[in-house]
């Protein structure tokens, strides 16, 4: 479906190949470990081998007097820098006071209690060797359950819940639960996720000049993550300038500089050296803010038709020692009811401290309500003996019935859930598949059908640093155009996709057009990869941008050739007039006059060619929708889950490149296919993570992950361009949709475990303990 | 992870390479393709004081044939031994397990050798060598000995290997023309090792079992020979075999674990699942032959 916007099609919607992939693809990216500055030190962390205890003696003189070693540094080293770390959104967390290095009392195994500086890596890993450290060790608290029960894990603190969150308590809810036709309740735990992102985090600090402080670090915002470091280290903003060319994913893990990439600022101003520390594997996978640990209880009341009377929900998260930001639920409260009619709603959410490492974000934060809702829909489907697709059809939101607030008061409006669902239902012949499966069944052998439905609430809008977006655009003197933008890309092809906005506005080719994202003190601020933003908010500020441009050059055209700026146009390159193809000249042309000929100028006009906008999108969600479905089947021999098909419906409004926009859906999906079969941070008794390589941290391969079917609808948005966000969709409706095909499948055996990872061991247990009859 | 400082050493001759081995007292360790050596060194779970790296030894190459066995010296590559296509012709089945070690680029690097003096309990080649009947040379400064594959593992990553003998050679015996080959894989993304895996041989003789080779990886703390399984089938036309109770037999000899991706019980239950189904699927596939 196309949609107008104006000039369309030339660029926007067109399967440009990615610009940055050369780059990429022949080893000429710029990561954080390929800065190379003369005289640099490395960093190693002496990490607590315990997960609880008061350090009572650290010996750190055999590691001093190893050659190479330039400063063995503690807490009470750092101590002068009165170091206070802050969330994305800039303020210091409600929670602990998190410090680079732990003084004296250590809370998860990993946690950092000296830091080695030395002339390489290796020198540095030596001296870790060489460090002592006595401990009075503890017993930890691992899981949730241990935290209502144990001693503090943070003395200072009243408890071990660091924030409840809820909704008042509605008497009307449990009078509807006594008196509904069914309730449907169910219990998820999503297990704790390694971000692995495919570059580790880093940062190269390099003290320069008169207090001016250069840091190269693997973010998501050079904004934020200059922000985060001025306020870290009491200086201001424009101090600290922050590069970051290319990332290898983020993911929330790089939203903000966190406990050892300030260290090694600090570090690098102790000494005054450039210092580089860069996280290795081992540490990426037991020590980098992991994500999602938490369980949901979820009930459903209905009446006799299956239509939803109320919904209650009870969340609580394993927080970890030291979180990013606080977990109590906030985003899965707001977007639990999804694209459904929900007329009464309870939440109660918990934060809770453990002796684990602290947890960070993690695409699609909230995504385990899309989990815990779309498979309790189907789990009621079940018990009324309807189709999941019809319970679906019921309860969703129609168009005659939006603008429509949800029961957090968030508005809900331009959604196309009915439309996504309809569109994937022409691709798949479900009757057909029902045939299938029950012929499969009598010879052993079992299939699943999964749906999913939801909206994603993209390009927020209101929450600092989530506002707004800054594009700034000049042609150059020759006629090729830079653009200076406030996004960050961590992978997501924004240099293609922004190149194709502007290519599209300005009417130049998109080879002509280069973005520049990578440094904090050349573009203006935003908060980069967050979100689902980018090419809402930034591609709203392109557009605007381009049209002050354009305006310009049609300016500049019509006084030079003397007609009139409507009849002028700009394709190609050059500037035409409408009907007198000889009076064509070059954008070249007409950018000479520009910076060199103010006589030729419109009177008054300044000279130049260069502009900027900053743009707010006008809701404070742009809402993108998906359905999808899978197809899986279960061996019964092995317990292993086979996705044999699965097809993604999405509406993420205008596509500015569908394979990007496909390319997203992949990744998302490819994650979710991690959490629902794959992945799991692991942690023993004693508290020690037990995943330490990918040989034992499952993610998923590309032989796990199917060649995905797509099919698009496109309705705009209401922001400018009319694009909606499409990060992280396929991260949050990927999960359900496999969950529920491998319940589906699961029928004959009863209901499936209640914890994430679905693997083959615990399939076939299921399988082996009720065969069917 | 980078690992301790170490000495290094590369040796041309195996004589060198011995005299290194007896001169590390212990504090030694032989470097061959590296594929799992690299990373303990990387995690510093292997800090040794000296690496021996012997992969430009001439005589530790290669492949011959001929006084009733084969003959693959330690450091033949695992893509070389897959290239060569007269160990395909008498040792199908050693050929088909070396195609599931790792992944292509990895088996560019690593060793036949390598993998079986490290005896992984999942992994292919040590069964492979454990249920085929090979010998494993070994030499030291003291002179050269042949230890059956089947008494080489004592344990997860041991075996009765002393610390001043470097493996020389791995000597499989010739199996008849026309046996069958074993081999079933339950792994969760090709090239990992297995949950459950089973590898050996069967030879027909006038359509009864004369010989079987056959043992498990991944269903113990070394690989696993079923041989009450084996002595079960001799003599038996596949017709004749009771598969579930041959099945429960050969899973009553492993001894499996629980770890990240499976339990005990599951490697037993899916044990006794292929087993039956990999033996009578290879015979009928021997029989049309």
């Amino acid at each position: 479906m196309s949609v107008p916007i104006s000039g369309a099609g030339r660029y926007i919607g067109q399967r440009v190949l990615r610009k940055e992939d050369l780059r990429l693809l022949t080893g000429r990216g710029q990561f954080v470990d390929d800065i190379a500055i003369p005289g640099v030190l490395h960093v190693a962390y002496v990490r607590s081998q315990i997960a609880r205890g008061r350090i009572v003696s650290m010996d750190l003189e055999a590691a001093r007097a190893l050659p190479g070693v330039r400063a063995v540094l503690t807490a009470a080293d750092l101590g002068q820098f009165n170091v206070r770390l802050s969330n994305m959104h800039l303020h210091e967390n409600n929670g602990p006071i998190t410090l680079p290095l732990t003084a004296e009392y250590v809370r998860y195994v990993g946690d950092p209690v000296a830091m080695v500086v030395a002339e390489s890596r290796y020198i540095a890993e030596d001296a870790v060797a060489l460090v002592y450290v006595e401990y009075d060790e503890e017993d930890p608290l691992i899981t949730v359950e241990d935290a209502m029960t144990g001693p503090l894990v943070h003395a200072d603190r009243e408890s071990n819940v660091l924030l409840q969150i809820g909704l008042p308590p509605n008497p009307e809810y449990e009078r509807i639960l006594a008196g509904a036709a069914k309730v449907v309740t169910s219990t998820l735990r999503h297990q704790r996720i390694a971000q692995s992102t495919m570059e580790t985090r880093g940062c190269v600090s390099n003290p320069t000049g008169m207090g001016e402080l250069t840091v190269y670090i693997g973010c998501q915002s050079t904004h934020i993550a200059s922000a985060a470091i001025a306020i870290a280290f009491g200086l201001s903003e424009n101090q600290v300038r922050v590069i970051a060319r290319d990332v290898g994913g983020g993911f929330g893990l790089k939203a903000q500089p966190w406990r050892e990439e300030a260290g090694a600022i600090a570090a690098s101003l102790l000494l005054r050296r450039p210092v580089k520390w860069i996280e290795d594997r081992l540490e990426a996978l037991t020590t980098s803010c992991p994500a999602r640990e938490s369980d949901i209880t979820t009930t459903m009341a209905f009446d006799a038709d299956a239509k939803l009377l109320a919904m209650g929900v009870v969340y609580n998260s394993n927080n970890g020692a030291y979180p990013h930001m606080p977990d109590a639920g906030m985003p899965v409260m707001m977007f639990m009811p999804g694209p459904y009619r929900v007329p009464v709603y309870q939440f109660t959410g918990k934060a809770w401290f453990t002796n684990t490492v602290g947890l960070g974000g993690y695409r699609a934060p909230w995504a385990i309500e899309s989990l815990a809702r779309e498979s309790l829909f189907d789990k009621a489907a079940r018990e009324f003996g309807i189709d999941p697709i019809e319970i679906r059809r019921r309860n969703l939101l129609t168009s005659s019935e939006v603008p429509a607030r949800n029961p957090l008061g968030i508005e809900i409006d331009n959604i196309t859930p009915i439309e996504c669902l309809d569109n994937l239902l022409t691709k798949i012949d479900v009757p057909a598949f029902r045939a299938e499966q029950a012929e499969a069944r009598k010879q052993g052998r079992y299939l699943g059908l999964g749906i999913a439905t939801y909206i994603e609430p993209t390009a927020a809008n209101g929450i600092f640093p989530l506002l707004s977006d800054h594009a700034q655009i000049r042609i150059d003197h020759a006629g090729k155009v830079i653009a200076n933008l406030s996004t960050h890309s961590q992978g997501q092809g924004i240099e293609t996709t922004h190149a194709q906005i502007i290519a599209e506005q300005l009417g130049v080719s998109v080879d002509d057009v280069t973005i520049y994202q990578d440094d904090s003190t050349r573009s203006g601020f935003g908060p980069g990869g967050a979100g689902s933003r980018q090419a809402v908010v930034a591609g709203g500020a392109i557009i605007r941008t381009a049209r002050l441009l354009t305006d310009k050059i049609k300016a500049i055209a019509a006084h030079a050739l003397n007609a009139n700026p409507d009849d002028i146009t700009i394709e190609d390159g050059m500037v035409k007039v409408a009907g007198a193809e000889a009076m064509s000249r070059s954008l070249r042309e007409i950018a000479e006059l520009a910076y060199g000929d103010a006589k030729r100028l419109p009177p008054g006009m300044e000279a130049g060619l260069d502009a900027q906008y900053r743009y707010t999108a006008p809701r404070m969600f742009t809402h993108a929708t998906a359905a999808h479905a899978c197809v899986v089947e279960v061996d019964a021999e092995t317990g292993f889950v086979q996705i044999k098909r699965w097809i993604s419906s999405e509406d993420c409004g205008v596509q500015i490149n569908p394979a990007i926009v496909e390319g997203q859906i992949a990744g998302g999906v490819a994650q979710a296919i991690g959490v629902v079969l794959h992945e799991e941070f692991t942690i023993d008794a004693r508290g020690n993570p037990t995943a330490v390589t990918f040989k034992d941290y499952h993610l998923p391969a590309i032989t796990d992950v199917p060649i995905l079917e797509y099919t698009h609808i496109s309705t705009p948005s209401d922001s400018e361009g009319g694009f909606r966000g499409v990060g992280e969709g396929g991260i949050i409706i990927g999960g359900p949709t496999l969950l529920n095909a491998v319940a589906d499948a699961m029928v004959p055996f009863g209901t499936l475990p209640d914890d994430l990872p679905m693997t083959p061991s615990k399939l076939l247990k299921l399988m082996h303990s009720e065969m069917p009859a | 992870m980078k690992p301790a400082p170490f000495d290094y050493v590369v040796p041309d001759t195996v004589e060198e390479a011995l005299e290194h081995l007896d001169r590390g007292a212990g504090d030694a360790t032989i470097l061959a393709g590296g594929q799992t050596l690299l990373p303990l060194l990387a995690l510093r779970m292997s800090t040794p004081g000296v690496i021996i790296d012997i992969n430009r030894i001439p005589a530790l190459q290669g492949i011959s044939f001929g006084g009733g066995a084969t003959r693959i010296a330690p450091v033949t590559r695992q893509n070389a031994a897959l290239g060569n296509g007269d160990l395909a012709a008498a040792l199908p089945m050693l050929t088909t397990a070396i195609a599931h070690v790792g992944h292509f680029q990895t088996r560019n690097r690593g060793t036949v050798g390598g993998s079986i003096s490290l005896g992984e309990p999942a992994a292919e080649l040590p069964a492979a060598a454990v249920a085929l009947g090979a010998e494993i040379e070994a030499r030291s400064l003291n002179g050269e000995r042949r230890i059956p594959a089947e008494e080489f593992y004592i344990g997860p990553y041991a075996s009765v290997l002393e610390m001043d003998e470097l493996v020389t050679a791995i000597h499989f015996p010739d199996w008849a023309p026309g046996s069958i080959t074993v081999f079933h894989e339950v792994a969760r993304r090709p090239g990992d090792f297995a949950l459950v895996g089973l590898v050996g041989a069967l030879t027909l003789e006038q359509g009864r079992i004369a010989r079987a080779g056959l043992a498990w990886f991944g269903m113990g703390p070394t690989p696993m020979k079923a041989a009450q399984a084996e002595a079960a089938l001799i003599g038996q036309t596949p017709a004749q075999v009771d598969w579930k109770a041959v099945a429960d037999l050969a899973v009553s000899e492993t001894d499996p674990f629980d770890d990240h991706s499976a339990d005990a019980d599951y490697r037993r239950n899916v044990g006794r699942s292929i087993f039956a189904r990999t033996l009578a699927e290879a015979l009928d596939q021997g029989a049309m032959a």
